[in-house]
């Protein structure tokens, strides 16, 4: 690529995605349907202090191709990005953010809002959801710094922008992930109260979702769970996910098998 | 039919650096160093948000004196090459001596083609790892590109400062000594600079993916001691 220069009528401004089209830099679109690696649970729950984020690590077509991806990434410090549908294009998608954002800053020496990043997407979700069959629906959330609250914004399939005012799920685990959290969910939850609620849906989306993976003893691979407060964008280390899960787990165990005891 | 003029290259071509030299001579200059543990860029710079200094990509900076629509430009320019070629192939892809040489190409087009000149000189500073070396590089107006060892000097005032600064300056020291030698170096004997009207950035590694800073005006204070 050479220097990119415009001139001032031509000049895509701190518009990554629209400088990557002008220079032909994204990806083509395509119709065909294509069978690849999909299905996710992720879920956001708000807290008192931030957004707890918790999500699975499968990636599944006709069979598992991966345990271990990564489907929540910090999009930057403050603010944290959840993919669901298909993982080539989530992946992607989650570059694209993280890349518009850094470059905003970087061009214009301020930081967009969180309700300008969540905006921002929404045209980019519409133009690869409507052109492709491979859609992508992603999650946004993060610390407003400005207003000093968490955030949980939503997409549709066509890229509209809803906040959420407590919490969120996207993936094909929804229906059961959901179901805990309208038991679970009070409007003061603490960040302890967030995490075990977050973690409790996602064992029941793993528990009756077969495209969500559940937590894995055999191999040591648990959900990736997330805190974006204050602070910035933190993950949970692993050995206390592990040790939440296998609580859950011993529960369900003692209750022999039987659901319902766990929000109790 | 119009008349076309014959014009000696040469003269053009000392009419064009009298020109562009002129117009950078007019602002202020800035210094860059290599320091201890990273790079340093100071530059005398009343406003505290039409910057001279700025962040390229995890590894890059840039610094241009002359105009300020220019350089700005060029900065931009530089941004969106680094977004765009790290996104093409990897971060660690890319390289401040590729995107010097595409400033060093551009602006020697438009000194010999152009309507005018650039008046700007620019300087892109990276911050070496395991792959790539710590570097400045500076650009003149003509596209003259040159690989500056230790410390960079941009602006009209260039020659006095270099002089200044080399004094000073033998061997790699704490940030907190290079930022005095550049700081005294761009003033000279006569002047003292307010902290307000200092702009300093530097490129240190801190465990995080991006290594630029914009030190304010408390952080400059404190290193000055």
């Amino acid at each position: 690529m050479g220097l990119p220069l415009f001139s001032a009528q031509d000049d895509p401004g701190p518009d990554f995605f629209r400088f990557a089209k002008s220079a032909g830099l994204s990806a083509p679109q395509s119709s065909e349907s294509i069978d690849l690696p999909h299905a996710t649970t992720v879920i956001a729950v708000r807290y008192e202090g931030g957004v707890v984020m918790v999500g699975d690590r499968q990636a599944t077509g006709h069979y598992i191709a991966s345990r271990d991806i990564r489907k929540i990434e910090a999009a930057d410090r403050f603010t944290a990005i959840a993919i669901s549908g298909s993982a080539a294009r989530g992946i992607e998608f989650i570059k694209l953010a993280q890349l518009s954002f850094e470059h905003y800053e970087k061009m214009t020496d301020t930081s967009l809002s969180l309700e300008g990043k969540a905006n921002y997407l929404s045209p980019i979700i519409q133009n690869n959801n409507l052109t492709t069959p491979l859609t992508v629906m992603p999650l946004l959330a993060g610390w407003d710094t400005s207003h000093k609250v968490g955030r949980i914004f939503e997409f549709d399939g066509a890229g509209g922008c809803y906040e959420r005012a407590d919490f969120a799920t996207i993936g094909s685990g929804t229906p059961f992930a959901e179901s805990a959290l309208r038991l679970g969910f009070r409007s003061d939850l603490d960040l302890e109260a967030a995490l075990e609620l977050g973690a409790l849906a996602l064992y029941e989306a793993g528990d009756n979702d077969p495209s969500t993976g559940g937590p894995d003893f055999v191999r040591g691979l648990f959900p990736m769970m997330v805190i974006i407060n204050e602070g910035g964008f933190q993950e949970v280390p692993t050995e206390a996910v592990a040790a939440r899960f296998k609580t859950i787990n011993d529960r369900r165990t003692n209750s022999g098998g039987i659901a319902g005891g766990t929000l109790r | 039919m119009s008349n076309y003029f014959y014009v000696n290259p040469e003269q053009l071509t000392k009419d064009r650096a009298e020109f562009a030299q002129k117009g950078i001579a007019r602002g202020r200059s800035i210094v860059a160093a290599i320091y201890e543990t990273g790079v340093v860029m100071v530059a005398e710079n009343p406003s505290a948000s039409l910057n001279k200094i700025s962040e390229i990509y995890d590894r890059l900076a840039f610094a241009g004196v002359g105009k300020y629509n220019e350089f700005d430009r060029l900065k931009e320019a530089g941004i969106r090459w680094a977004d765009g070629t790290g996104y093409t192939y990897s971060r660690e892809d890319v390289d401040a001596r590729a995107l010097a040489n595409y400033f060093a190409q551009y602006l020697g087009q438009v000194f010999s083609e152009g309507q005018k000149p650039l008046e700007v000189e620019i300087l892109v500073a990276q911050l070496g790892n395991n792959i790539r070396p710590t570097k400045l590089y500076r650009v003149g107006y003509e596209g003259t590109i040159t690989d500056e060892p230790m410390f960079a000097v941009l602006g009209g005032d260039a020659e006095t400062i270099k002089g200044r600064f080399a004094a000073s300056e033998s061997e790699l020291k704490p940030l907190s000594q290079t930022l005095k030698d550049c700081i005294a170096a761009i003033s000279g004997p006569e002047r003292t600079i307010p902290v307000s009207d200092i702009e300093a950035c530097i490129l240190e590694d801190r465990g995080t993916r991006r290594t630029f800073i914009r030190l304010n005006d408390n952080q400059v204070s404190e290193l000055l001691g």
